[in-house]
């Protein structure tokens, strides 16, 4: 893991210290509101419905264990008990008060932890693949070219205010199971088809909200040592080009649409000439500098499979499905990766207490070489255990509650805050996955239907990554009542895809049985082998229409019938 | 927020209100009361004519610029059969209970009803 240094740590205290005079300065009143927000809100604190709501970045969500023990550490003296994981791998904390929070940045700086650019118009917390460094179709591990893009984006002078806030995503796989192309940039690691060389595909202007674009690829084929110099150049285009007189149409995503991409592209390669390359990329002594705190753990050299876990998994029921279900091929012969779901049966979908907090990295830092990771999907994961010691690691993930085997599966919900805590929502989001969750809660049932992403956002600016939801799900207000439009055929990997709407809107009570009848269609429809994905891909969204239909008007039928009781 | 609240001011909003805010130092919802500030929702004052309103608002004006209290707007709300003003509106009775997927917390926890 990378370790800060001394530059980082100063940078880092610096911060606290200038946060907590401002703190100070708003509380005797020198501070105006408007003068103050900006400020609280380039260190991650919002105010939410109840209280203030403080977003922590986890770059390119990895963690260790002392560093979850603080931040169980601080749920517990600071909060009431618990955080919350997000879609973009941060950590959130719903009742911090104002008070404390120059205290609580303190205790996050001693274990390496900020807040810096969680908020605001400005480049985001990095994120990335779950499984980076552990994959089999991995080029290379994206984390070190998170890192390098942390170090260069933290208060870059020239981004510190962008007409909008800006993401980006890197994955070294082929398979993206970082969002790549739903990114304001999204950058993949390949080789060069010819030469064999590492560089980047840079794909630019995705994004959700409420206007949903795919990213368009500007880049096929970037060398490693020019990555920076050519950020920057986007970053330029977008800082002088992008629209600050809308913020609704300030994203990344409408400048490369309204320019059209080939232009855009002009404009970049434009930029880029221009810029002093040398000067702007990072030496590369500092990028191997930066690798080497990435790499690989010293793992033991073991055979393929093992022994241990087959018996163990013969034995126990309940071991072999979590395996079958969490468990991630590991490239290192007789490791496994193990997802943590963080999605129980009528659980807020990415919650975590302060005590499985303190449980899990325990559990991390014995077996998993004191390593974990967050998942965009809000679950977490244990990169490399071994699978000797998996019957351990499952027993002691069940002692503390977080041994449900559905990763991927129905019940395995994001879902934004919505408005049981946020101050934009428009309706509720946890409920409505926890209702999903207890209504598909039979396991077989689970795994009868496979992998089927449902995406929940309380709101249009999609938090919840509705739009690229196998099933998406958006809450909005109609004529005073939470109201919920159902999507189908999202899809936020490499095949990426928005959703498309099946109908009007439904109560929240209908969500559930809105959801059953789709998946009651494809279980219909399905051809073998095929996800629920693949089929609405071959199927087309007429059946799911007629499903949903039929849902809704035997469902009015039925309401028509309790409103109307028998003579 | 900004748009609801201008809209808010060049209409007024509907009769009976309450004023709701944060309190700066801590973010906890408050309510205006008959002694000021006061985080227990059943104990905010209720306008029901426009001039009790406009005191309200020009109080949480008041409160805002002394740091007391930040975001104050008036509410909606309807007087319920123990006599206590529910907001109208789902968004603003979430800001009086608190979560819904978490009734241990908020308001309704620190103020349950027929305590």
């Amino acid at each position: 893991m990378y370790r800060y240094d001394e530059f980082d740590e100063r940078f880092v205290r610096e911060r606290v210290a200038q946060f907590r005079h401002q703190v100070e300065r708003r509380l005797d009143g020198s501070l105006s509101d408007d003068e103050f927000k900006p400020l609280r809100l380039k260190n991650g604190l919002y105010l939410q419905l109840h209280a203030y709501m403080l977003r922590v970045a986890i770059p390119y969500g990895t963690l260790n264990a002392r560093q979850l023990r603080q931040l169980a550490h601080i749920a517990t003296r600071f909060d009431k008990g618990y955080a919350h994981f997000t879609t973009r791998q941060n950590l959130q904390y719903n009742w911090p008060k104002l008070k404390d929070v120059p205290e609580i940045l303190d205790l996050l700086a001693d274990v390496e932890m900020h807040c810096i650019q969680t908020s605001g118009n400005c480049i985001r917390n990095v994120t990335s693949d779950q499984f980076a460094g552990v994959a089999k179709d991995e080029v290379e591990d994206p984390r070190p070219t998170g890192e390098l893009i942390r170090q260069w984006s933290s208060l870059h002078p020239e981004f510190a205010w962008l007409p909008r806030k800006f993401k980006i995503a890197v994955t070294g796989a082929e398979h993206d199971r970082a969002a790549i192309k739903v990114h304001d940039i999204g950058l993949r690691v390949l080789r060069h088809a010819e030469t064999g060389e590492v560089g980047y595909e840079v794909i630019v202007g995705g994004g959700l909200g409420r206007t949903p674009m795919i990213g368009k690829v500007i880049r096929d084929f970037l060398p490693k040592g020019e990555l920076l110099a050519y950020l920057e150049a986007v970053m330029r285009v977008y800082n002088a080009e992008g629209r600050r007189d809308n913020k609704y149409k300030a994203r990344v995503k409408i400048l490369v649409h309204e320019t059209g991409p080939e232009e855009f592209i002009r404009r970049v390669e434009a930029e880029y000439a221009q810029l002093n390359g040398p000067t702007i990329n990072a030496p590369e002594d500092e990028v191997e500098r930066i690798a080497a705190y990435f790499a690989p753990p010293p793992y033991e050299a073991l055979p393929e499979d093992s022994a241990i876990l087959d018996a163990a998994r013969r034995a126990d029921p309940a071991l072999d499905r979590f395996v079958e279900q969490n468990g991630f091929a590991h490239k290192q012969p007789g490791y496994v990766a193990l997802t943590v779901s963080l999605k129980p049966i009528g659980g807020v979908p990415g919650d975590m207490s302060d005590a499985q907090m303190l449980a899990f990295a325990d559990i991390a830092e014995r077996w998993s070489f004191d390593e974990l990771r967050v998942t965009h999907s809000q679950n977490l994961v244990l990169p490399h255990v071994r699978q000797d010691d998996v019957p351990a690691v499952f027993a002691a993930l069940q002692a503390a509650g977080l041994a449900t085997a559905n990763a991927g599966l129905v019940t395995d919900i994001i879902a934004c805050p919505g408005l049981d805590y946020c101050a934009l929502a428009t309706a509720r989001s946890i409920p409505i996955a926890q209702g999903i969750a207890r209504t598909f809660a039979d396991e077989a049932r689970q795994r009868e239907i496979g992998p089927l992403p449902i995406k929940i956002s309380g709101c249009i600016n999609a938090c919840g990554h509705h739009h690229v939801g196998a099933i998406g799900i958006l809450g909005l207000e109609k004529a005073g009542v939470e109201n919920y439009q159902i999507t189908v055929g999202g899809d936020a990997t490499e095949n990426a895809a928005l959703g498309e709407r099946l109908g009007p809107g439904i109560d929240a009570e209908d969500v559930p049985g809105a959801i059953e009848a789709i998946v009651d269609v494809y279980l219909k429809e399905r051809q073998s082998g095929e996800v629920f994905i693949e089929t609405v891909r071959r199927a087309g969204l007429e059946p799911f229409k007629a499903g949903f239909q039929a849902f809704i008007a035997s469902d009015e039928g039925a309401r028509t019938l309790a409103a109307e009781p028998a003579q | 927020m900004a748009d609801v609240k201008a809209a808010a001011k060049a209409k007024g909003p509907k009769l009976p209100v309450i004023l709701i805010a944060n309190d700066l130092l801590d973010g906890d919802v408050v309510f205006f009361g008959a002694q000021g500030w006061t985080r227990d929702p059943r104990a905010a004052k209720v306008a029901f004519d426009a001039e009790t309103a406009a005191f309200m608002e020009a109080e949480g004006r008041a409160g805002f610029v002394a740091n007391i209290v930040v975001d104050p707007y008036l509410v909606p709300v309807e007087i319920d059969a123990a006599g206590f003003p529910v907001a109208s509106h789902y968004r603003e009775a979430m800001r009086q209970k608190g979560p819904s997927i978490h009734p241990d917390m908020g308001k309704q926890a620190d103020y349950p009803l027929g305590a």
